[in-house]
């Protein structure tokens, strides 16, 4: 069981870390845009689009990424000494109320706002370069599929966690700071000072 | 455990308050509704459940009751629109559009090891002020905030590389921690900040001028640290030791070049990024793209950019941004809701009819927002609760710059403030073991203190927030 919902995990952190490089190419657009602007003082109609486009797809497409690592903000005063079984309980119930409705309805009835937009080719509004938006409406519907998916996995593992008493692990990922290696760079400094 | 107390108690506080505040009505309009909904979303975010979706949740379901006509079909309901079109809402918003760059940036520059540079060149250089290892740490902090608006990374960074020279010195651990934590935390009030970003989205104001407002209250809580613990060491010397001599010996040129060699090429890219948002050249994100690549530049530099440490800065970047994008997601579906139902409404006929002048409204909703910094977070209380004194401030003219200012100082307490003090539970997960928490919340409370004084001070003194933006752009 663990097996494939590790699996799930890795799906979504695929498509999260595939999408996460759009942060090189809007640090590109803009740089682009800055330089065309104020130094050729010729600015691109497609900057604003694209940088939206890139930074839009972003953040939706990482959702699921971040879930996996358990990496959205929770106000864990109370939930953080909570017996594993009573956090599986809690977070059950909520996933059911509170994240299936939403991310469902993205899912669904994003692809109806997808469909709409595709029907009639429709142009961003947001310059005058005429740049289809209907791809970025594409990107709700997705973003809400693997969340979704990705939310059924965390479903399981409470389910788990309710029968087991204790959560299953998760896959271990980049840290905010790579402690160890921290570390060892300021070992070799000292060494390299003493000498 | 004292914290779940703490947590429990707050919980049952809400529970009660909502509870009275729908009986004393003789009738539930939808309004209380609105109410209901608010002091729901304070209960269910101690759930511990991803606040996000919590107010994502909320949001859909209260929609769901607001729109519900008699004999409608289930799924016909408007709320599923109203959630995908919120969406599109925030990734269409092109002042959110630069939180991904400056995060981007922070996590680039934290990865090229500058911070460290410049903290161990900077305590050889001011070996001679009392408390000189403290000094030099809230002066790194202050620098490396004005290049990153990441919290949780500076406490832990600062951590690592200035705690264990503190505490070998002999410094009082209460002292050592306590200004780590605080210094930490100035990274999210001094520019360029996310959370200033998401008070300009959530309050409509200009992210330009809240930044060139933001500047001198920041640098002012810094130098107010720094006195501080000057003003401390002086008096007793035992809690914070001069540096035993083979330490402090490096000769003085070495030094220099160090601090040269750290500083200059950061503090260049810092007021080219600074500069040109405070300076009216550029937007936000223009700055911020540029600066994230200047960042790239100098990592290339220092020799410290690699393929690996990029993709963990691109990876690192992609999770923060989902989670601050997120949340704004959830927020802006919840107060549309909120809205609908029209419970504002109600809150304001009630503060009206408390009559108060507008210093006592100021300090009365800074206060809610002080006392609300203890059980949540800042990402909750700016999207939450902001939006809700928001419309007030018209009423009693006060400025929503003004006001941003003052929220930013305060949720600057919100980090230090137990139970949930983020910055102590970072410090504490890279602290040698002997330092217990009690220890860091402790050394927390005179900067708390000190928190409070600079509020004070910028409201005796709005010229300290206000000068700049007034100068720059009237």
């Amino acid at each position: 069981m663990n097996g494939y919902l590790l699996r799930i995990d890795r799906i979504s952190a695929w498509t999260g870390k595939a999408f996460a490089w759009c942060i090189v190419g809007l640090t590109t657009v803009v740089c682009f845009d800055v330089v065309a602007r104020y130094v050729f003082n010729a600015p691109t109609q497609w900057g604003g689009d694209a940088s939206l486009m890139l930074y839009g797809t972003l953040f939706m497409m990482a959702g699921a990424y971040t879930l996996s690592r358990n990496g959205h903000v929770r106000g864990d005063v109370l939930y953080r000494f909570l017996p594993a079984r009573v956090q599986a309980g809690l977070d059950l119930g909520l996933y059911l109320l509170f994240f299936v409705p939403g991310i469902a309805a993205l899912a669904w009835f994003g692809v109806g706002f997808f469909w709409e937009s595709w029907g009639f080719s429709e142009k961003s509004q947001i310059s005058s370069s005429n740049i289809p938006i209907y791809p970025l409406k594409l990107v709700i519907p997705l973003a809400g599929a693997v969340l979704l998916l990705q939310g059924a996995a965390e479903i399981a593992r409470c389910l788990i966690c309710l029968r087991w008493g204790q959560w299953p692990q998760r896959l271990h990922d980049v840290e905010e700071i790579d402690i160890e290696e921290l570390k060892a760079d300021l070992d070799a400094e000292h060494r390299k000072e003493r000498k | 455990m004292r914290a779940a107390r703490f947590g429990l108690v707050f919980l049952a506080l809400t529970i009660v308050a909502v509870v009275l505040l729908l009986l004393i009505p003789e009738q539930i309009t939808r309004g209380h509704l609105g109410l209901l909904m608010l002091g729901l979303i304070v209960v269910a975010i101690l759930l511990g459940f991803p606040t996000a979706f919590t107010l994502m949740g909320l949001g859909m379901v209260f929609g769901f009751i607001a729109f519900h006509r008699p004999g409608q079909a289930f799924f016909s309901s408007p709320i599923f629109d109203q959630m995908v079109l919120r969406t599109f809402g925030v990734m269409t918003n092109d002042v959110v559009m630069s939180v991904p760059l400056f995060v981007f940036m922070g996590y680039v520059i934290e990865r090229t090891s500058i911070i460290d540079r410049l903290f161990r060149s900077l305590h050889v250089t001011m070996g001679r002020i009392p408390g000189s290892l403290a000094v030099a740490t809230v002066v790194t902090c202050t620098i490396f905030a004005t290049a990153t608006g990441i919290i949780g990374a500076t406490v832990t960074l600062m951590g690592l590389l200035a705690l264990p020279p503190m505490l070998r010195a002999g410094y009082d651990v209460k002292l050592a921690s306590g200004v780590i934590a605080a210094g930490g935390c100035l990274g999210i009030l001094i520019p360029p900040s996310v959370m200033l970003i998401l008070y300009g989205a959530t309050a409509q104001v200009s992210v330009v001028q809240l930044y060139a407002g933001a500047l001198f209250p920041g640098l002012l809580l810094a130098l107010l640290y720094i006195l501080y613990v000057i003003g401390r060491a002086k008096l007793n010397p035992a809690l914070a030791p001069r540096l035993p001599r083979e330490e402090s010996n490096v000769p003085m040129g070495q030094a220099l070049k160090m601090l040269v060699g750290s500083f200059v090429p950061l503090a260049v890219l810092i007021v080219a990024v600074l500069g040109s948002i405070v300076g009216g050249v550029a937007t936000p994100t223009e700055a911020a793209a540029v600066g994230a690549f200047g960042a790239i530049m100098l990592a290339a530099g220092y020799r410290r950019l690699d393929w690996a440490r990029l993709k963990e800065s691109v990876f690192l970047t992609a999770r923060t941004t989902a989670m601050v994008c997120w949340l704004f997601v959830g927020s802006q579906l919840f107060s549309s809701t909120f809205a609908l139902l029209g419970g504002q409404g109600i809150l304001e006929g009630w503060v009206t009819a408390l009559e108060l002048s507008p210093i006592e409204f100021l300090i009365l909703s800074q206060l809610v927002i002080f006392l609300l910094g203890w059980p949540l977070e800042w990402t909750e209380i700016i999207v939450i609760f902001v939006p809700i004194f928001l419309p007030l401030l018209g009423h009693f003219g006060i400025d929503p710059l003004f006001f941003g200012l003052l929220v930013a100082l305060n949720l600057q307490a919100a980090f230090l403030s137990p139970p949930v003090a983020m910055a102590a539970f970072y410090l504490k997960g890279v602290a040698p073991p002997h330092v217990t928490l009690g220890q860091i919340f402790h050394g927390m409370m005179p900067f708390m203190a000190i928190q409070i004084v600079a509020m004070v001070l910028l409201y005796a003194f709005p010229q300290i927030g206000m000068w700049l933006p007034r100068v720059l752009y009237q």
